[in-house]
C-alpha cells in the first residue's frame, strides 16, 4: 500500500518538473549494488566474458580484427564510464582530467580501482624521443585475463583489448583522442613472475599532444 | 566384514567356481525386481544367522522355477563380466605398473573387488563390502588350504576343469562355506 | 621408495576419449606412449561402466523415502572409485556431468579425495572459463597446465 501512496504522490509532483532528493543525492550518487563490499562474482564475469570473445571471434579473419572487436565492445563501456565515475567525485573536484598525466592518473586510480578493485601497477612515458606520444599503464595480471589461455597458434592474441578499448573510451570522452592497444609481455624480461603482464600502450592524437604544449607554455 | 561372492576361472579364462552367499535379488522375489520395504533389512541378518539361501525359497513357491533360472543366468552374466573387467584391470596394471606390478583390488561405493592370481594363472575373484581390508591372504589361503588339497590332490579330478568339472567335490564346497562363514 | 608422490593424471571425457594426461613424477609409473593413453582411457571408460553394473548389494530400486519431510533418492550405484596395485593406487572422481579424473599416486598416499576435488575445481576455473576450450575436445591450456604443476610440486615436495 505504502509504495502505491508514494507512487501516486510522486506523480503528482512530476507535473511540477523532475524531484530531487532534499539531500541532493540522486541514484546516480550511489552504486546499485549497496552491500558492505560492492563486488560482483568474478565466475560469472568470466563466463560472461568468455561468451564475448566467443562472440566477437564469429567471421573474424585475423587476431587484428579480434582485437579491433574486443576494444569495439569496450570502447562505450569508458565513454560512460568516464560520467559516472566524475559524478560520484566530491562537487570541488568533480572535473574532466585537462591534462594527460592526469588523465592517465585518473585511469590508473580511479578507473581501475572501480573496475578491478585496485589500481594499475605502472605508469610510465615512451623513453623513445621519437614517440612522445606514447605512453603505458602496466598491469601485471589483468583481471579479464585470469582464466584466459591463449592458444598457441594465437600468441599475439592478447583478450584484454577489451580493457583497451575502456580506457580509449574514458580518453576520447575526457577529448583526448587516443588509439590504445593491449599488448602481453609477460615472460620476457622480468622472469616468470608475472606470465600474463599486459602493457596498454596509449597513443594520443598529434593535436592532443600540440594542445599540451600550447597549455603548458600558458 | 560381509563377503557377496566368490569366483574362480582357470587359464582358459572360463569361470569353473562360483558362489553367491547373497543372492542378487534376495526376499520374496517377485519376477520384476520392484522390491518391497523388507528385503533391505534381510541381507545383512541372514548372512549373520548362516542361513542365508533359505528364506528366499519359502514364500514364493510358484515362481521358483523362472527365478532359479534367471538368477542363474545372471549369475553367468555376471562372472563373465567380472573375468573381463579383472582381466582389463590386470593388464593395465602390468602396463603402467610394471610386469611385476599385481592387481590387487578396486572398490566402488558399494563394493569392494578382491583378486589373486596364482602362478598357473588361476584367478581368484571375491567380492565384499567396502569396509573389508585386503582380502589377498584370504585368497591365498583359499587356495592353498581348499583348491591344492581339495582340488589338485583329488585322483578323481582331471587336470581341465571344463565347466567345472571336479571342483564342485563335497569337500571343497563345505570347507569354503565353513571358512567363508568364520570370516563373517 | 616414492614416498607420498603423485605419479600422474589423467582426464577422460564422458565419451571416453582422453582429454588430458600429464605424468609428474618420471619414475613411478611405466612410461606409455599417447595411443596406449588413448587406449587405456577407452578401457577404463568401460571397465568403469561394468564395476557399476556388477554392483551385489541392490538398493531398494525406484522408492524415494522421506527423510525429515524431504523426499530423496539413494545415490545411483557408482563405478570403480579406488584402485590398488602392489606399486601404485588408483583413484578415480566422476564429476556429475560425466567428466573422470584419474590420479595415479603412491599406495600410501594420503588425502586423494582433497587432491582430486583442487583439480576438479582447477578444471572448472582455467579450463572451463576458457574461451578458446571446446568442449569435450583434449586440454590444451596454458594457465591449467602451470596452476596444476605448481600445485602437484608443491605436494611432492612436501
Amino acid at each position: 500500500m505504502s509504495h502505491l501512496a508514494a507512487g501516486k504522490t510522486a506523480g503528482a509532483k512530476e507535473a511540477a518538473g523532475l524531484r530531487y532528493p532534499s539531500n541532493g543525492k540522486t541514484i546516480y550518487h550511489r552504486p546499485l549494488n549497496r552491500t558492505k563490499t560492492a563486488e560482483l562474482s568474478q565466475s560469472s564475469f568470466a563466463y560472461l566474458f568468455s561468451e564475448m570473445v566467443t562472440y566477437a571471434q564469429r567471421r573474424v579473419t585475423g587476431i587484428q580484427e579480434l582485437e579491433k572487436r574486443l576494444n569495439l565492445q569496450g570502447h562505450p563501456i569508458g565513454l560512460k564510464l568516464l560520467d559516472l565515475l566524475l559524478i560520484r567525485e566530491p562537487a570541488r573536484s568533480q572535473t574532466r582530467p585537462l591534462n594527460i598525466i592526469s588523465l592517465l592518473h585518473f585511469i590508473k586510480i580511479n578507473i581501475w580501482q572501480h573496475l578491478f578493485g585496485r589500481q594499475a601497477d605502472r605508469l610510465e612515458k615512451s623513453s623513445n624521443p621519437d614517440t612522445p606520444d606514447e605512453y603505458m599503464i602496466v598491469d601485471n595480471e589483468p583481471l579479464v585475463n585470469a582464466y584466459v589461455s591463449v592458444p598457441r597458434e594465437m600468441s599475439q592474441l592478447n583478450c584484454a583489448a577489451f580493457v583497451a578499448g575502456i580506457i580509449e573510451g574514458v580518453c576520447d570522452g575526457a577529448a583526448f583522442p587516443a588509439r590504445v592497444t593491449a599488448h602481453s609481455v609477460g615472460g620476457k624480461e622480468e622472469g616468470e613472475m608475472w606470465p600474463g603482464k599486459t602493457v596498454f600502450l596509449v597513443k594520443f592524437q598529434p593535436e592532443v599532444l600540440e594542445r599540451e604544449a600550447l597549455i603548458g607554455r600558458a | 566384514m560381509v563377503i557377496y561372492s566368490f569366483y574362480i576361472f582357470d587359464r582358459h579364462t572360463e569361470c569353473i567356481y562360483s558362489k553367491i552367499w547373497l543372492p542378487p535379488t534376495p526376499n520374496p522375489p517377485p519376477p520384476p525386481p520392484p522390491s518391497t520395504n523388507t528385503p533391505t533389512l534381510a541381507p545383512p541378518a541372514a548372512a549373520h544367522d548362516g542361513t542365508a539361501p533359505l528364506p528366499p525359497a519359502a514364500p514364493s513357491r510358484t515362481g521358483t522355477h523362472v527365478d532359479r533360472r534367471s538368477v542363474s543366468a545372471k549369475a553367468g552374466d555376471d562372472a563373465k563380466l567380472i573375468f573381463g573387467t579383472v582381466f582389463s584391470l590386470r593388464n593395465m596394471v602390468r602396463k603402467l605398473g610394471g610386469e611385476d606390478d599385481a592387481f590387487i583390488n578396486y572398490r566402488t561405493a558399494q563394493y569392494k573387488l578382491h583378486y589373486y592370481e596364482t602362478a598357473s594363472n588361476l584367478r581368484f575373484v571375491m567380492l565384499t563390502d567396502t569396509a573389508t581390508l585386503s582380502m589377498r591372504s584370504v585368497l591365498h589361503q583359499i587356495y592353498i588350504n581348499l583348491w591344492v588339497e581339495f582340488v589338485v590332490k583329488n585322483p578323481l579330478s582331471p587336470v581341465e576343469h571344463k565347466g567345472g568339472v571336479g571342483v564342485k567335490n563335497e569337500l571343497f564346497e563345505l570347507g569354503l562355506d565353513q571358512f567363508v562363514r568364520g570370516l563373517m | 621408495m616414492f614416498f607420498r608422490t603423485i605419479f600422474a593424471l589423467i582426464i577422460i571425457n564422458k565419451a571416453g576419449g582422453l582429454i588430458y594426461n600429464k605424468t609428474f613424477h618420471e619414475a613411478g609409473l611405466n612410461k606409455i606412449s599417447t595411443n596406449d593413453y588413448l587406449v587405456l582411457a577407452g578401457t577404463f571408460h568401460g571397465v568403469h561402466a561394468i564395476t557399476t553394473r556388477l554392483n551385489p548389494v541392490k538398493a531398494p530400486s525406484n522408492r524415494t523415502s522421506m527423510q525429515s519431510g524431504i523426499l530423496t533418492r539413494p545415490d545411483p550405484p557408482s563405478g570403480l572409485e579406488v584402485l590398488e596395485s602392489e606399486n601404485f593406487r588408483l583413484q578415480c572422481f566422476t564429476t556429475l556431468t560425466g567428466i573422470k579424473f584419474l590420479l595415479f599416486t603412491d599406495t600410501t598416499q594420503a588425502n586423494v579425495d582433497l587432491t582430486i576435488r583442487r583439480i576438479y575445481e582447477m578444471y572448472s576455473d582455467y579450463v572451463m572459463k576458457n574461451p578458446f576450450y571446446q568442449l569435450e575436445m583434449p586440454i590444451r591450456c596454458d594457465m591449467f597446465d602451470r596452476k596444476l604443476l605448481s600445485y602437484i610440486r608443491e605436494i611432492n615436495n612436501r
